[in-house]
């Protein structure tokens, strides 16, 4: 059973230079907004379909075209063109905060946001215990919203809009509200949702959260859409659509190092930008020198893809490299167990010299995937061994701690 | 619904008269018109009492100039509602309609406190405000559902608003008599769907006197016309409002 079908669907904005009109005269002013201005096609053909009970995830970088596909799921806006055919009642898990009216209390606005989004007050009266547990804010329900922390203004709109009961629901990176806990909260209930056997599209560009959640992805790129299929087989399309590496960095004429390139190897030693927690990942850096270079320093840094640091390697001081000869030449680097957790990371390259001023820089110059491998539910992987300790008697103990090997 | 209920509820919170205000509103252009119009200048008003004569004709016209007014700005007010949760957009100018109507009970007390001061008989020629009202809601949802789509696009509306309102009123037999328009403009005077409404209330209310039935169908021919005008040019906005408020 098909439970929502785009049909050939395709969203046209005008852009107008609303500037430009400021000191333009009247009756040019009227002809540029009633003229076509300039168009935007933010969506082209998407024609898909979601069976009852899957989840699907959207993925696809800033601009191609996401935030469109669930505006236009949820109706907040038409189509310009193509149908869009949906069973049963849709609702959006975004911001529903947004309806709140300062004045009002945090029980009414459960009711006036409640109703804006189509539920029913009697069935608002019957939750309204759980949408107030599930927010944590039962000794501030009765005041004023507008006295409420950013927090828990948050988190009531995300409680309000968790019990609507939809038959679909779109979610759109919803994961980051509030704290940890609570966000583990909110995706205690989704997985909950989805076992209840709701539809659900999940709209994100964290491809190891679809990867988590969904059964089937859908990328798009620019407004249109690449392809549909497991979230993992996805990988290497998102990979690709994403801005090649960029080979015109800027030169420094003088400068004595320049990096060539930058090649990562899987475990099986080929090429590759896939790799998969705890195991090896390989990366070599081919530079070019001008001069024969001194203790030079080599950067590896992983960003996650909201730009926060998640891992850096460093080549020194204790990693000592030789001088590096003249000329062209590579450096290995070489992890043994790959502690990343499954997601997408940027890599930057970075060479200094031994008093911290740098020599030559490579930035965001690959994006790797990090599949699951062996199993990291925590913050992330470490090496690890385990066996079986040799027997004691009880209450004895090794005087010494040398059992490591 | 609720969204109605709660506009109302908002709307004097943290003001110390709180709802008193919808009652102080009309009572005070009240009090300014007789003093102009009756002290100043003597303006006829048919043997009634200049006061009651006016509050008669502010009660109507005030629920219409609020409501369309307030209607007006509805939709650009809650564009951030607008662009990130779908619900029927007219819920949004109407819920400032539904709102006019409680004003105008409230009020509505004080033209009754009038009429008892002044010893005008009440009868069951009464009853004729409902479908009098009626006709009036329908051409106040016509222009409020007009105007807020209007103004998505031209924010021009909202500043002409006033203005309008404000000649409008004077077009209107608000302060004066329908029998002082001359009879060679009458035939272009009741064209304004407000003159069927404010003469025909005043005539049940004050002067226990039956409707002009013929200028109230006239009201009502042109208010249902531009309602479903205004509906459908309304619905074909709303599929794209989003985008552009």
């Amino acid at each position: 059973m098909v439970d929502l079908r785009l049909d050939n669907v395709s969203k046209r904005y005008r852009i107008r230079n609303e500037d430009a009109t400021h000191h333009a005269g009247l009756i040019n002013k009227l002809r540029s907004r009633l003229g076509r201005g300039k168009e935007f096609w933010a969506l082209r053909n998407i024609s898909l379909e979601v069976s009852h009970g899957e989840t699907l995830g959207i993925i696809g970088q800033n601009g191609s075209g996401k935030s469109t596909v669930l505006k236009l799921l949820s109706r907040i806006t038409a189509p310009t063109e193509g149908e869009i055919l949906t069973r049963g009642r849709v609702a959006a898990l975004l911001e529903v905060a947004s309806g709140f009216h300062p004045e009002l209390t945090g029980r009414e606005n459960v009711f006036l946001s409640g109703s804006i989004i189509g539920m029913r007050r009697r069935a608002i009266h019957e939750k309204l215990d759980r949408i107030i547990d599930f927010a944590e804010i039962r000794p501030f329900i009765d005041l004023p919203v507008k006295r409420y922390s950013s927090g828990m203004f948050v988190r009531l709109g995300f409680a309000i809009a968790a019990h609507v009961e939809p038959d679909i629901l779109l979610l759109d990176e919803v994961l980051a509200v509030g704290d940890t806990g609570f966000q583990n909260k909110c995706m205690r209930h989704i997985l909950d949702l989805k076992r209840r056997g709701i539809t659900i599209i999940f709209i994100s560009h964290d491809l190891a959260a679809v990867e988590r959640l969904c059964d089937r992805a859908a990328l798009l790129h620019r407004g249109q859409l690449k392809g549909t299929g497991r979230p993992g087989d996805l990988v290497a399309d998102y990979l690709a659509s994403v801005e090649p590496i960029r080979e015109d960095q800027p030169e420094d004429g003088d400068s004595a190092l320049r990096i060539r390139n930058v090649q990562f190897y899987d475990e099986t030693g080929l090429p590759n930008l896939q790799f998969r927690t705890g195991y090896p990942l390989r990366v070599d850096l081919e530079f070019e020198a001008a001069v024969p270079i001194r203790a030079a320093r080599f950067r590896l840094q992983f960003f996650g893809i909201d730009n926060r640091p998640a891992c850096e390697f460093f080549s020194g001081p204790d990693a000592c490299l030789p001088e590096l000869p003249a000329g062209r030449g590579a450096i290995e680097f070489f992890c043994e167990e790959v502690a990343l957790r499954p997601g997408v990371y940027h890599v930057d390259v970075r060479v200094e010299e031994a008093e911290g001023s740098e020599l030559a820089q490579r930035s965001r110059c690959a994006l790797i995937h990090v599949g699951v491998g062996k199993s990291a539910p925590g913050a992330f992987y470490s090496p690890h061994t385990w066996r079986l300790a040799s027997p004691v008697e009880p209450g004895l103990r090794p005087r010494s701690e040398s059992s490591v090997p | 619904m609720t969204l109605c209920l709660h506009r109302f509820n908002v709307r004097y919170k943290q003001s110390l008269l709180g709802i008193t205000w919808a009652l102080l509103q009309p009572a005070a252009l009240m009090l300014i018109y007789f003093v102009i119009f009756s002290v100043v200048t003597q303006m006829p008003s048919e043997g009634i009492p200049y006061p009651v004569f006016v509050f008669s004709g502010l009660l109507p016209w005030i629920y219409f100039s609020t409501a369309v007014t307030a209607a007006t700005s509805s939709l650009v007010a809650h564009n951030s509602l607008m662009t990130k949760v779908y619900f029927p957009r007219e819920l949004l100018p109407l819920s400032y309609v539904v709102v006019g109507v409680l004003d105008f009970g409230i009020a509505s007390s004080l033209l009754a406190i009038l009429m008892v001061y002044y010893g005008i008989p009440v009868g069951l020629g009464l009853l004729w405000v409902v479908p009098i009202l009626f006709v009036e809601t329908i051409f106040v949802v016509a222009l409020a559902l007009l105007s807020s789509a209007v103004q998505v696009r031209f924010r021009d509306l909202g500043f002409a608003m006033t203005l309008i309102m404000q000649l409008w009123m004077f077009a209107s037999p608000v302060v004066y008599p329908l029998s002082r328009i001359p009879g060679r403009f009458r035939g272009l005077y009741v064209l304004n769907p407000m003159v069927g409404v404010l003469e025909n209330f005043r005539r049940v209310v004050l002067q226990e006197a039956s409707p002009d039935l013929r200028l109230l169908g006239i009201s009502f021919a042109i208010a249902t016309i531009l309602l479903l005008a205004s509906y459908s040019y309304f619905k074909m906005e709303e599929a794209t409002m989003a985008d552009i408020v």
